[in-house]
């Protein structure tokens, strides 16, 4: 589904990745994790062609899609769920959802899949009408996922979607990402909750100064010292 | 509806005594029952509340009552070829606010040259008419292109910068335009272009006064229903514009940049769109300045005059359809009125600004919220009802 692989990325001169490589097969959850400043949301970014990579290739379903614009790549079936979430602040619910759906605008279906996300988060139709920078953290994190499924991506991009949330909500969000999986779409989640994360996902990586240190099944990488130590406090 | 006719009816004498009232008495009687009225809609929410809801209702009716009070003014100011010239500048400031309105309200792409661009539109109709003798109309249809074509050209370094620094890219290009009009031969220099010729519809010049249901009016009025057709016109085209597909992804360009192109959203596309739909409709009001005044020169397009501009959009609300129109309604004849303060009238603005971001922050008439029709996905028309509750809206 998607495949990075030896993509380097620098600002002006710090480097931030160096030789990356990651896959993702179809329909898998896979997930990226690593401490602050490890280049976690560059990668995203550089998936997202948000930033260039200086050498290396990205593919996704079978087609390098490193060289496109953004708005040309996620409309390949890219969903994202940015870092901080990014809702659109003055606009409201429904609208943040519709956007969603941009690529397919004007077209019939557009009500129908408002519909379906109303339905997996009913707290957004009571919400609609109201502007998403009054929204709680929770609201606007539903929203964001939302607005991310409203494009029917084939592969969701999450970055970060539990920061600054309850326990409460975290497992909610949690619960939320593996019935989306279970709906067939591919999901990459990068997280810093790395004990919820490994519970969730089938694989995984772990990157450090740009580096990818590590790599396997959720089980090997839960077993593995450098995890152990660093996140799971064990 | 009878309601709604009758505060209409009301705000229209209220207006036309503001306007006309000379002696004391009258004067004070306008001011008087402006203040009255404004204590009124401050103090009872029950009134406010009333009039609000009689105007959503019955909405046909008071664009209706509106149209038709609109185009009885000139008959009531008859007296004043003045106060019809005012009239008709408020009309063309509507036409420019909204195309400004789609560059800084939607799309929050910030232009502060709106004066060039309506100078490129004027000059334009001026140098094809006088200096290479282009049929009036078809310079006047020529001159908004120009504009909008001259601002794609600029839209190339724009891309790069956003915000403050966008903001002294187009004062730079405002004054680059200033300087360039007053020293250039064939612009005119500093005596700009003299001679306009005025247009002419199924024969009829608009410098000759019209005689309308046997009332002769001053030429003006010629003027004045043609400003009230194209704001109109331009008024219907942004609203159009707001309340579709587009209208809705420019607004995502305003709020957030990274989180648009993550829905798919072209970035330099909308902005090059909104950009050139704003400059089509300020040149077209910079042509239509050219023709009615049949002379254009530098001061008429100088840096102060972008500002009035950008003042009128932001006293009536960012993003807001009504607000502009209201916006300019306000801001063009007051400073008239006020003639007698001189100078100081241009601290006027800055009171205004300053008491506006302090009290009403999204603007006299803040943008309403889109409704959408169940199963039309580019939403249907009538946003009425104000944005959430609490949302910087002091009331």
């Amino acid at each position: 589904m998607l495949e990075v692989r030896g993509v380097s990325t620098r600002y002006g001169q710090i480097s931030m990745l160096r030789n990356v490589s990651i896959t993702l097969g179809e329909g898998e959850i896979a997930c990226l994790l690593g401490p602050n400043g490890a280049g976690k949301t560059t990668l995203i970014r550089t998936i997202l062609g948000i930033v260039r990579p200086v050498t290396g290739s990205i593919l996704f379903r079978g087609e390098r899609i490193d060289g496109l614009t953004t708005d040309q790549i996620v409309k390949r079936g890219i969903g994202v769920v940015p870092e901080g979430r990014r809702i659109f602040p003055k606009m409201t619910a429904e609208e943040n959802l519709r956007m969603g759906a941009f690529a397919q605008w004007g077209t019939t279906e557009v009500a129908g899949r408002l519909e379906q996300i109303f339905d997996r988060f009913p707290r957004l139709r009571e919400r609609r009408r109201q502007i998403a920078a009054t929204m709680s953290g929770g609201e606007q994190a539903m929203l964001a996922i939302g607005r991310a499924l409203m494009g029917r991506p084939r592969l969701l991009l999450l970055d970060e979607p539990s920061l600054g949330l309850s326990p409460l909500l975290v497992e909610q969000i949690f619960e939320m990402i593996q019935a989306i999986n279970r709906q067939g779409t591919t999901v990459f989640l990068v997280e810093q909750n790395a004990r919820k994360t490994l519970a969730l996902a089938h694989h995984g990586y772990l990157l450090q100064k740009g580096e990818i240190v590590g790599a396997g099944t959720a089980a090997e990488l839960g077993e593995s010292d450098i995890v152990r130590h660093a996140y799971l406090r064990a | 509806m009878i309601g709604v006719w009758a505060v209409e009816l009301g705000l229209f004498v209220l207006v036309v005594a503001a306007l006309l009232a000379e002696r004391p008495i009258a004067v004070g009687l306008t001011v008087a029952a402006i203040g009255i009225l404004l204590l009124a809609a401050r103090t009872s929410p029950r009134l406010w509340g009333w009039v609000a809801t009689a105007f959503r209702t019955h909405r046909a009716a008071a664009l209706a009552g509106a149209a038709v009070l609109a185009l009885a003014l000139p008959f009531f100011l008859r007296a004043s070829p003045y106060w019809t010239f005012v009239a008709t500048m408020a009309l063309i400031y509507v036409t420019i606010g909204q195309g400004l309105n789609v560059q800084m309200g939607t799309a929050g792409v910030i232009n502060l040259a709106g004066a060039a661009f309506a100078g490129l539109g004027g000059y334009t109709v001026g140098l094809l008419t006088v200096r290479l003798g282009f049929a009036p109309w078809l310079a006047f249809a020529i001159g908004p292109l120009v504009a909008m074509v001259v601002g794609a050209l600029l839209f190339i370094p724009i891309l790069k910068v956003r915000g403050h620094y966008l903001a002294l890219v187009t004062i730079a290009f405002g004054f680059i335009f200033n300087i360039l009009m007053n020293n250039l031969e064939f612009t005119g220099g500093p005596q700009g272009i003299k001679n306009i010729p005025t247009l002419r519809l199924f024969g009829h010049a608009f410098t000759t006064a019209p005689t309308l249901f046997g009332v002769t009016l001053p030429s003006h009025a010629n003027f004045y229903y043609a400003a009230l057709a194209m704001a109109a016109l331009v008024t219907w085209l942004a609203w159009r514009l707001y309340n579709s597909w587009v209208g809705l992804t420019l607004n995502t360009l305003r709020d957030d940049e990274i989180a648009a192109k993550c829905s798919g959203v072209s970035v330099t596309r909308h902005k090059l769109l909104a950009f050139s739909i704003g400059n089509l409709f300020v040149g077209l009001a910079g042509a239509f300045y050219a023709v009615m005044v049949g002379f254009v020169s530098p001061p008429d397009f100088d840096f102060g005059y972008s500002l009035v501009m950008l003042s009128v959009v932001i006293l009536g609300g960012l993003d807001s359809i009504p607000g502009v129109v209201l916006g300019a309604c306000l801001l063009i004849p007051l400073p008239e009125r006020f003639r007698m303060l001189h100078e100081y009238r241009l601290l006027l603005y800055g009171a205004a600004i300053v008491l506006m971001l302090l009290f009403r922050p999204r603007g006299l008439w803040p943008a309403g919220v889109r409704r959408y029709g169940l199963g039309s996905p580019a939403g249907s028309f009538g946003a009425a009802g104000t944005r959430a509750e609490g949302v910087g809206v002091s009331r």
